[in-house]
């Protein structure tokens, strides 16, 4: 087989392959715009005979959407901003020094990594219920997720900073700099693109973040848009266009951030940005 | 002359590995003075100290008089051109001139008219509004070099600075750097593995090997006198050959274990029946008429740049000549070679000391 047919080979394979991936979120779209009947029609339709865009105005309103989405963004930004804050020092503190604590420390992060939250949920439920944190349960969750997400965010962006060489930082010292000074000055600036990213991908994390918001905040008017979805659906559900309807609004903004953004994520986080 | 750079026994360990060993040097305001050792030596590490980038353990380290032990690298004013440059990826080449000066709060436009003056004498005109990203090897360098002078610092630290460059433009910048320093009168400390370098740019050198100074002293002085065995080989291109040797009965020859006819004359008096090593330098062993000399050696490889040919023997200790005449050698001829009593170098055979 010739290169460029071997190439338009594997080229066919990927399109298949993202279309099978991609099929669930075109049938979300699609679905969201048909009627009713149309819905449950045998065989389904693949494009929607009457695109019915009065559904979204209609879920929006019903479902009080606004306060959902609101409340989605407050504890989205509210983790990004803790975790941003407290894990750029941290990963560069790890980035910098090197001996057996700081290989203990990397590992104890990479092991709360791994512990999913819904075996996390009970014990912090328990904990903060004490402290009594349940009252404002916003916060409660925005700590929460950001216990959850910190470790990811600082194995990203101690790696950012590694690839910040530390003659810089000496020759900012040597400049008259203090290592404070050092820091914001040179190395920060350097660094940004890979914090931003880790933030952009922590902020899309917890944007759809369930099980935590589930299990603390029992206000609805508190509820973020994920709890808002769930509850949405039950066992007898059959208005599968809203509820599309509700996931596309939902979706998308994230979504199109993220094809927005997607270049500059990539070479984020594979290149550290330097140079 | 004042003492512009005073370090007294100064040490520096790290956990057990003893990196600085009882180091004693000093240096008078105007001198250029170069660090050389090959990797691993401590040149870095000492440099890197004089910096304050590293503390040192024991010891006092002074900086135009001023005891600088515990001060923070930006209370020692001095300027330090890296290897890597250093230079600031996010900052265009004026803001990377002008940084120092921002820091300590020098007005914008006084700042400007610094990094254009400095920038002028360099040659960084035409480039002050580039990013580093958009600037050659050569001219990287000369940022770094005007990052440095651009605030008239107590001493200018190089670490390996030329490392980087092709050939040629070191040896252009190898003048530049010269030129540079004796134009504003500066003392500069200038960490090299590079014993041409060293021997070219510098008033004194500093010859380091495992944290120790080996010797310390004007460039020809090195050549000319080393102390041991070890500088005797690190100081000159190509290397100083060693051959094993004995003092002959009357204590003023050599029998040399290479080649035939093996006796050298000696200008002084030795021990007789003295193991010993002799040194002899490549360039100081000449061609001499067949039955002349006092060695005959058989030729193994003959390598000729055009200036000079290397000849390197085919006998047990390998002796390297360098002719500058154009004499007709092949693989497997026997020459005659001669050195001047005063030229041969003897070291003891177990400390390696120069004797």
């Amino acid at each position: 087989m010739s290169d460029t047919n071997r190439n338009r080979l594997m080229l066919v394979i990927a399109l298949v392959m993202a279309a099978i991936y991609l099929f669930p979120l075109y049938w979300m779209f699609i679905t969201a715009l048909k009627s009713g009947s149309e819905m449950f029609a045998t065989p389904p339709s693949f494009w929607p005979s009457e695109p019915q865009w009065g559904t979204y105005a209609f879920v929006w309103e019903s479902r009080g959407m606004g306060r959902y989405l609101w409340n989605s963004l407050i504890i989205a930004f509210g983790s990004v901003t803790l975790i941003t804050v407290l894990g750029v020092g941290c990963a560069y503190v790890l980035a910098r020094y090197r001996n057996v604590w700081v290989d203990i420390g990397l590992f104890l992060i990479l092991m709360l990594q791994v512990l999913p939250a819904s075996l996390m949920i009970t014990p912090i439920f328990v904990g903060f219920s004490q402290l009594g944190m349940l009252n404002y349960p916003r916060l409660a969750v925005i700590i929460a997720i950001a216990a959850k997400s910190m470790p990811f965010f600082v194995v990203l962006v101690r790696a950012t900073f590694m690839a910040v060489p530390q003659e810089l930082e000496e020759a900012a010292l040597v400049d008259g700099n203090s290592r404070v000074g050092a820091f914001f000055n040179i190395v920060l600036p350097l660094a940004r693109n890979g914090i931003l990213v880790s933030a952009i991908l922590i902020f899309m994390q917890a944007f759809g973040e369930f099980v935590y918001s589930k299990s603390i905040i029992q206000a609805v008017e508190l509820q973020p848009a994920s709890v808002g979805l769930n509850s949405f659906m039950g066992p007898n559900t059959n208005e599968w266009n809203n509820i599309m309807a509700y996931a596309t609004i939902y979706v998308t903004p994230i979504l199109a951030l993220f094809v927005l953004l997607q270049r500059r994520i990539v070479s984020g986080l594979t290149s550290g940005a330097i140079k | 002359m004042t003492k512009q750079i005073e370090l007294s026994g100064v040490n520096k360990y790290y956990g057990a590995f003893h990196a600085l060993k009882n180091i004693e040097l000093s240096i008078e305001k105007g001198r250029f003075v170069a660090l050389v050792g090959p990797s691993g030596c401590g040149k870095s590490t000492l440099l890197r100290s004089l910096a304050g980038l590293e503390s040192i353990s024991t010891g006092d380290l002074k900086i135009a008089g001023e005891l600088m032990n515990n001060v923070p690298p930006r209370k020692r004013d001095i300027a330090m051109v890296f290897q890597s440059y250093a230079l600031y990826p996010h900052m265009t080449v004026e803001q990377n001139l002008t940084y120092s000066l921002r820091i300590r709060g020098v007005p914008k436009a006084q700042a400007r008219k610094a990094a254009e003056e400095v920038a002028a004498t360099t040659g960084l005109s035409q480039l002050l509004g580039r990013y580093p990203r958009e600037l050659s090897g050569g001219q990287r360098q000369r940022v770094a070099m005007s990052r440095a002078i651009i605030r008239d610092p107590k001493a200018f630290l190089f670490d390996e600075p030329l490392s980087n460059l092709d050939a040629a433009l070191r040896v252009h910048m190898r003048k530049e750097i010269r030129t540079l320093h004796d134009r504003l009168g500066a003392t500069s400390v200038y960490v090299t593995h590079d014993q041409i370098e060293a021997m070219t740019m510098a008033d004194h050198v500093v010859v380091m090997k495992d944290g120790v100074i080996e010797q310390q002293g004007a460039p020809l002085e090195l050549y000319d006198r080393p102390a041991n065995r070890f500088v005797a080989g690190f100081i000159g291109s190509p290397a100083m050959n060693f051959v094993p040797a004995m003092v002959g009965e009357d204590g003023r020859s050599l029998a040399v274990d290479v080649g035939e006819k093996q006796t050298i004359v000696l200008d002084r008096q030795l021990q007789p029946g003295r193991k010993v090593t002799a040194g002899l330098r490549p360039e100081h062993l000449h061609f001499v008429e067949p039955g002349q000399g006092v060695f005959r050696l058989p030729v193994g490889i003959v390598e000729s740049t055009g200036s000079a040919t290397y000849i390197t023997t085919s006998t047990a200790a390998e002796v390297t000549i360098v002719e500058t005449s154009r004499r007709q050698v092949r693989t497997g001829d026997i020459i005659d070679v001669s050195i001047r009593p005063a030229d041969v170098h003897v070291f003891d055979d177990q400390t390696g000391l120069r004797i």
